[in-house]
């Protein structure tokens, strides 16, 4: 009786956990919204019903090739340093000349600013071209995953690799049944987190071009001083972000880490 | 070598300080050995030994056969099912098909698992079921030698003795030899034929007591007065005290936990 009871205390505590934290993400958004409306009522910005009604207005044929644009420059971007992480993860496993050199070159490249790489990419490669917001995505998010990649194929516990040894493993079958898998739920945390950045990066890159992007359209309404359409053009952003978040990459890394619960 | 199908000679082994100081042991064909000592005196590490997972300093292991090990801690791959888990060395070994299915099916049967828990994931699944896991898969390997190391550990009262009742009736149908090491006397002592008592570190073997012809009470009194006799300081190089039938002495000492 006691336990039951015990039982049901700790399931009405953790509703009211449950309650307390919605409310906590409610109140953030209403506070978001009170410095709109006060920076707003200075005339400074839009307000919030302004910029609904330029996101309203907008025709799906205007913001859907911007938003593809943009995901495929992130997406893009962030598989090619995913790419050359893992490359350079398996290789550095085995060899110290590459663990050093991918650890120099992360050093280096989580020191650049994306300023700097898409100023750089674009003086080089021309405004007109579509891969510096690639290659920024790509510079940019390269230390990160590769650090994740490193420390995952580390991280394999000695205990299950001996284990396997004892049943007969060979070293690749030590790989691939045990330091690659052990290695998913850190990586799928790193990826949902490199891909947010990614999107986040690739409106920086794509300002400095003019081959389009959410970023693209962000610099053009400022430079028409649109102030609406900055920020209509920012809620895009923020939306995309978000959405992917929660519709893709999080459901995907609970699937990456299903066996940790 | 002869009639001895694991031998152990004068194996020395040292970590950051001397852990084995010239072990000699063997183990018979069909035979249930069991190794005991202190905690920390070095048990794991003698066992890991035997297994080759671990080479001596000095000294030398001869085993006659394929061993296979069941670590104390499961080792079950968390992201394959225990099915998953108990097929892998026969993967290893080139072995799929009718005949994987055959095995894992068999092996698991043997040590009472169930289909639906085969079908578990390692965290998913109980403790004891596992350690039945853990079994499968070095029995399913079909080993000569099998090595346990503290097979009972962080097991409860049912599991314990689903597992001990699943050993028995291994070794009564396959003859397996085998070595277990452990702390747990109530649950080694009925299983075993001859225990090793190990000295506190570095281990050296204290004696080898034949406990072929004693019940269990007996069993228990004569190991644990073996125990209490190398804790104390006495057992260390010298013969132990031998007592006479019908002398018994049941204290415990609080560093072991029989």
């Amino acid at each position: 009786m006691r336990g039951n009871s015990m039982a049901a205390r700790e399931r009405i505590g953790a509703r009211r956990d449950e309650s307390a934290f919605r409310a906590g993400r409610i109140l953030a958004g209403a506070f978001i919204l009170l410095i709109w409306l006060s920076a707003s009522a200075t005339g400074m910005l839009p307000g919030p019903l302004e910029v609904a009604e330029y996101l309203a207005g907008m025709r799906a044929s205007e913001l859907l090739p911007q938003v593809l644009k943009t995901l495929y420059n992130s997406v893009t971007g962030f598989s090619l340093s995913f790419l050359a992480s893992m490359v350079l993860g398996l290789l550095s496993h085995r060899f110290s000349l590459i663990r050093g050199f991918s650890e120099a070159l992360s050093e280096i490249f989580n020191s650049t600013s994306a300023l700097v790489w898409s100023l750089v990419l674009v003086a080089t490669l021309g405004v007109l071209s579509p891969l510096p917001p690639i290659l920024v995505v790509a510079a940019v998010t390269l230390p990160h995953i590769l650090t994740a990649t490193v420390s995952a194929l580390s991280s394999a516990d000695p205990g299950l690799l001996e284990a396997v040894r004892a049943i007969g493993a060979r070293p690749s079958d030590e790989f691939f049944e045990v330091i690659l898998p052990s290695s998913v739920p850190l990586l799928a945390s790193a990826s949902r987190v490199g891909l947010g950045t990614a999107l986040r990066i690739s409106v920086v890159a794509e300002a400095f071009g003019s081959s389009g992007g959410v970023g693209y359209m962000i610099i053009r309404s400022y430079n028409l001083a649109d102030a609406s359409g900055v920020l209509a053009w920012s809620i895009v952003l923020i939306a995309l972000v978000l959405g992917l978040d929660q519709l893709i990459l999080k459901p995907l890394e609970r699937r990456a880490r299903r066996w940790l619960e | 070598m002869a009639g001895v199908i694991l031998e152990v000679s004068s194996v020395y082994k040292t970590f950051s300080e001397p852990v084995l100081a010239g072990i000699s042991l063997e183990l018979r064909p069909g035979e249930v050995l069991g190794v005991v000592g202190p905690n920390g005196c070095g048990k794991t590490t003698l066992l890991r030994i035997m297994a080759g997972l671990e080479e001596p300093d000095g000294g030398s292991v001869r085993r006659e056969g394929k061993v296979g090990i069941v670590f104390q801690e499961d080792r079950l791959l968390p992201w394959k099912t225990l099915w998953e888990n108990i097929a892998l060395g026969l993967k290893y070994r080139g072995i799929r098909g009718e005949e994987l299915v055959r095995r894992v099916r068999e092996y698991s049967r043997m040590v009472g698992l169930s289909d639906s828990d085969l079908s578990l994931h390692p965290r998913k699944a109980s403790g004891g079921t596992r350690r039945k896991a853990a079994l499968a898969r070095a029995l399913v390997l079909e080993p000569d030698i099998l090595l346990l190391d503290e097979p009972f550990t962080g097991l409860d009262v049912r599991a314990r003795s689903s597992l001990r009742e699943a050993l028995r009736w291994i070794w009564d149908e396959y003859g397996l030899s085998t070595v277990i090491v452990s702390h747990q006397l109530e649950e080694l002592l009925p299983l075993a034929d001859r225990v090793y008592v190990l000295t506190p570190k570095p281990a050296r073997v204290s004696e080898e007591i034949d406990l072929g012809g004693m019940d269990l009470e007996r069993r228990l009194e004569r190991v644990k007065e073996a125990l209490l006799h190398i804790l104390s300081g006495a057992g260390v190089g010298r013969p132990p005290h031998r007592p006479q039938d019908g002398d018994k002495s049941h204290h415990d000492h609080p560093q072991y936990e029989g």
